[in-house]
């Protein structure tokens, strides 16, 4: 074998560490060094290759113990929890792509905007929830809502949207489009009636843990926040909440905090959306 | 693996059905824990959905892809019991079997638990030992050393000659099936 030096590490020296590289047991700094070598070094590919095809074969060799059932429920939700919290649009379950993008094309489908019409209608899951959507899009003028494929949160979405729009036609009611700072965070709908009701839909929130609670508050002028009420969140991002406080009059803004428990008297930044409430044209 | 990497959650369904009573078997053989193989299972497979856009890159399949990682995380659970093991970082790390060059080829074996069994018992015990040590174990080589009561060159020789000892038991039981794909 000829000898070379590369990150450090000779052929050799490389040679020497194959096996515990192949078993995964080297420290992280010598395993990225065996791993420079060889992505610069062909002369130890054969031989690392043989070594590595028996490491499969040891799986195989475990004694099955099965898992608990409810393992998989926590995986999905955690997954799902994962999906709402990307801030980007997935690939709908029934329609895989025809071909494997390039790494390249995945970095370009990350800077798409989330808003595209063509595509929503492209897939007939959402016609529904794109209808939805549609109306209180014209209505307001504009509203930054992704659409995504957790049909499950999605479904509770629709239903919370159709909720806050029956609410905010009511006479005297507002309705509040509420946003994050940033692109692809939580968006959602706020209608307040003229009666004190409110009602809440939100989507792509981080699920909430242990005693989190976002909490809703309602902002009048210059006057403190008003806490008006919390509520958790499942792996599904989306929730649809109501309750009721005493109207604050025209312009009020509605807005949402993640507390670490229920009963915060004053909100814990960042303000995670928020929106103005303004009476719909008749 | 297309549908995991858009975010496809019934293409992660599907993953565990086929491969988490597997996953949680190997995570469990590891910690010795049911509680610790389950969040090792969870973090792999979640690792998985994270980095499936990665897989492209990989040449075995997608159940030695998987398992790697499951190994990976159960190894990082067992060592950060032993805080003197330097720690890779696990959000960020992967098996390198997840990152090494194309060039790398791969000549995966298809056995069942029996002929990887009886392979096992056609290398010498003190070879078996350093494997299981390595790879169940987790333990360095040093720390092998330091286990068994040998010198280090002695251990790092066990580690090979088990593995090609292996290699060498598991090719005719193989009967010429080896190769990627799953």
């Amino acid at each position: 074998m000829a000898e070379y030096t590369f990150a450090g590490m000779t052929c050799s020296e490389a040679a020497e560490q194959a096996p515990a590289f192949v078993l995964g047991i080297l420290s992280p700094a010598e395993s990225d060094a065996v791993r420079r070598h060889l992505a610069e070094c062909p002369e130890l590919h054969a031989e690392m290759a043989e070594l590595n095809s028996v490491v499969p074969a040891l799986f195989v060799a475990v004694e099955p113990v099965a898992p608990p059932a409810s393992l998989k429920d926590r995986i999905m939700a955690a997954a799902s929890a994962d999906l709402a919290g990307r801030g980007q649009a997935a690939v709908p379950a029934t329609a895989p792509p025809p071909s494997r993008p390039t790494a390249e094309q995945r970095a370009a489908d990350t800077q798409r905007p989330a808003w595209d019409f063509g595509a929503l209608f492209r897939r007939p899951v959402w016609a529904a929830l794109a209808a939805v959507a549609l109306v209180a899009a014209l209505a307001l003028g504009a509203w930054n809502v992704q659409l995504r494929d957790q049909v499950a949160g999605l479904e509770a979405y629709r239903t919370g949207v159709v909720r806050v729009l029956d609410e905010a036609a009511k006479p005297g009611a507002q309705l509040a489009v509420l946003a994050g700072p940033n692109a692809g965070g939580p968006t959602g709908l706020a209608a307040v009636g003229a009666d004190g009701s409110v009602a809440i839909v939100m989507r792509d929130l981080a699920p909430t843990t242990g005693t989190q609670v976002y909490e809703a508050w309602l902002i009048a002028g210059k006057e403190a926040p008003v806490p008006i009420g919390g509520f958790a969140v499942g792996g599904s991002g989306s929730a649809a909440f109501g309750t009721a406080h005493p109207a604050l009059g025209e312009g009020v803004v509605v807005a949402l905090t993640l507390e670490p428990a229920e009963g915060a008297k004053t909100p814990t930044l960042p303000i995670i959306a928020l929106g103005t409430a303004h009476a719909q044209a008749s | 693996m297309d549908r995991l990497a858009g975010g496809d959650l019934g293409a992660l369904d599907l993953l565990y059905e086929q491969y988490g009573a597997m996953a949680f078997s190997i995570a469990f053989r590891i910690t010795g824990d049911r509680s610790a193989a389950e969040d090792v299972v969870q973090d792999a497979f979640l690792g998985a959905w994270r980095n499936a856009g990665r897989y492209a890159g990989a040449r075995g399949s997608v159940r030695t892809w998987l398992l790697s990682i499951v190994h990976h995380r159960a190894i990082d659970a067992i060592r950060r019991r032993r805080p003197t093991v330097e720690l890779p970082d696990s959000e960020t790390s992967l098996p390198d079997t997840l990152t090494m060059p194309d060039a790398w080829g791969d000549v995966e074996l298809r056995l069942d638990r029996e002929a990887v069994q009886f392979a096992l018992t056609q290398i010498s015990d003190v070879q078996r030992e350093a494997i299981e040590l390595a790879y169940f174990g987790g333990l360095t080589q040093t720390e092998i050393a330091e286990r068994t009561g040998v010198p280090l060159g002695t251990v790092k020789g066990r580690l090979r000659l088990g593995l090609q000892g292996l290699r060498a038991a598991l090719l005719p039981l193989d009967g010429g099936r080896g190769g990627g794909g799953g």
